[in-house]
């Protein structure tokens, strides 16, 4: 269980994460969702206690990170590939790190099993993928076998058996009672293993519920209309609804339901082609969602 | 998910990080380098000056001949402190430029014990390689010497003294040059800020007490770091000059490394990791 209360993070004049709550609960997976630059990974630094917030406060099962006897063993974290020395070989960067909370070595060999690194464990980290720096975040983050796991953009740099490998480890273990809280800026990737998100954009949580609710926030907003009146109908339906027209006969309707345009439409004796409502997708609320916040526009003003 | 193995597990413990900076300082290349250069530096030092050592034929008192064998035996740590400074500073700015330290900050979130378990291992790691490279020179140096009319004493306390001293000094180096790399965090401006301390800042305060004539930056020699540590394994002491003794040379020394510490200490709580 994590709990953020006003978490809020300024350095210098910009504000990276700014008065932000949530609640990460045990037993599923949580996605943490933003674009770039949303705040994610600050957030994520704040709950393991290597940003010291400005000001609110978060905690991990009730007690601040720092305050923790054993936080290997409560929380495992992944913050990026980068967080290992790259002149150590991973066998001995994982030796180390279990050694602060005396972790047995076969549970170091049992890591590396599991993250698949078995045949490159004695090899220098300075020359490893993308990939297997992932790999090796994820071994570290597993070490302590903690009840919470940390993931920042864990499918970042993975082939795609990887990826998948990531999902069903993140089911797996939120199957376990475990709370599992991911990071990253693709919704089809979150789509497929969390049950709950929360949206970030510019520092400030703009959604906060499961997936189900996420994804009908776009459901039903639009409906096509294919009609040889188009202009016509336009004309009929502009009043009330916002009309937007992609082909000489199509038509993209905001604001009323499919029942309500054919009603109007059959009223007003315009014939119609094509009814139906756009199906919404993640990708589709999660733009709706994030449009306004998106910190580094392409072409942006 | 069992919260009950949680609290039968040892958690976090001292001697955990103590283990856990061992096993980083012995597994990184850079260490092992640094460390053989400076037993071969000192060894190799110490049998060039002893074979070329030359009594002019006249017979050297007792005194002497034990003060050139020591000589000899140091000859190294003036070089080995460069070794040092360069080490003490990678050993945590290499962690700051690669992003180790997040790892490390994460397994100790108080932060303090990392730091002081990384003082202690290299420290005590570091005096323990001076400390042999020393006493190998000195046994190997003495065969050569006493070939040359001069002969070594280890039945005398002085040498070990000296010793200890000389690895002391070596090891409490390495101790500035790690807090000044974590006050500044960065690889090159830790090893410039270490070097700089113990080369370029007595030669500094030398020239404005030689211009000047200034008691304060003759006085302010006296307590850099480069100015106490030699007096820790100085085997010559002139007399009727103004000198520390060997245990105040110490005290300076140890004094700069517990300011820059706490600093470092301040620094690695209150900063962003």
């Amino acid at each position: 269980m994590i709990q953020a209360v006003g978490l809020t993070k300024r350095y210098g004049a910009k504000t990276a994460v700014d008065e932000v709550s949530f609640t990460v609960r045990p037993g599923m997976v949580t996605g943490f969702l933003g674009p770039n630059g949303a705040g994610k990974s600050t957030t994520m630094r704040l709950i393991v206690g290597l940003d010291r917030p400005t000001s609110g406060a978060v905690t991990v099962n009730g007690s601040a990170y720092a305050g923790l006897r054993a936080p290997l063993h409560e929380v495992g974290v992944l913050l990026d590939a980068k967080a290992v020395h790259t002149g150590r070989s991973a066998r001995n960067h994982l030796l180390a790190l279990a050694a602060t909370h005396r972790i047995s070595r076969a549970r170091v060999d049992e890591v590396i099993a599991i993250t698949g690194l078995e045949s490159v464990a004695h090899k220098r980290v300075g020359g490893f993928s993308l990939g297997m720096g992932q790999r090796l975040g994820i071994a570290a983050a597993l070490l302590g076998d903690p009840a919470t796991l940390i993931l920042d953009e864990p499918v970042n740099g993975l082939d795609p058996e990887g990826v998948i490998w990531v999902r069903h480890l993140a089911r797996q273990l939120a199957g376990e009672g475990r709370t599992i809280f991911l990071s990253s800026h693709l919704m089809s990737e979150m789509a497929q293993t969390a049950d709950h998100i929360i949206v970030l954009g510019r520092g400030r949580v703009i959604a906060d519920a499961p997936v189900a609710d996420i994804v009908a926030l776009a459901t039903g907003t639009a409906v096509r209309v294919r009609t040889p009146h188009a202009a016509r109908l336009t004309e009929l339906l502009s009043a009330r609804a916002t009309v937007t027209s992609g082909a000489p006969d199509l038509l993209e309707v905001t604001g009323l339901t499919s029942p309500q345009i054919g009603e109007l439409a059959a009223a007003a004796g315009v014939v119609l082609h094509e009814l139906s409502p756009v199906a919404g997708s993640l990708e589709d609320a999660y733009l709706a969602l994030t449009q306004d916040e998106v910190e580094y526009q392409a072409g942006a003003r | 998910m069992t919260t009950t193995t949680t609290t039968a597990l040892p958690g976090l413990t001292f001697g955990g990080i103590l283990n856990s900076e061992w096993i980083k300082l012995r597994t990184l290349r850079s260490t092992l380098w640094c460390y053989a250069l400076i037993v071969v530096i000192t060894i190799g030092l110490g049998l060039l000056l002893a074979g070329t050592a030359d009594t002019a034929g006249t017979a050297v008192p007792a005194d002497a001949q034990q003060a050139i064998w020591l000589q000899v035996s140091t000859l190294g740590i003036q070089f080995s402190v460069l070794i040092t400074s360069v080490l003490g500073a990678l050993v945590i700015t290499g962690e700051y430029g690669t992003g180790m330290i997040r790892s490390t900050l994460a397994a100790v979130p108080r932060r303090t014990p990392a730091l002081l378990a990384k003082a202690l291992v290299f420290g005590v790691a570091t005096f323990v390689v001076g400390f042999i490279s020393v006493l190998a020179t000195a046994l190997a140096t003495a065969p050569v010497l006493a070939s040359r009319g001069i002969h070594a004493d280890f039945g005398d306390p002085q040498p070990w003294l000296v010793f200890l001293g000389g690895a002391g000094y070596l090891s409490l180096v390495g101790l500035i040059a790690l807090a000044l790399g974590t006050i500044i965090r960065n690889s090159a401006g830790g090893i410039a800020a270490a070097l700089g301390l113990i080369l370029v800042v007595p030669t500094i305060v030398g020239i404005i007490a030689g211009v000047t004539k200034a008691d304060w930056a003759a006085d302010l020699g006296q307590y850099l770091p480069s100015s106490g540590g030699s007096q820790m394994y100085n085997a010559l002491q002139a007399p009727g000059a103004v000198q520390l003794e060997p245990w105040q040379g110490a005290l300076v020394v140890i004094t700069w490394v517990v300011v820059l510490m706490a600093g470092a200490v301040i620094l690695l709580k209150k900063r962003d990791a």
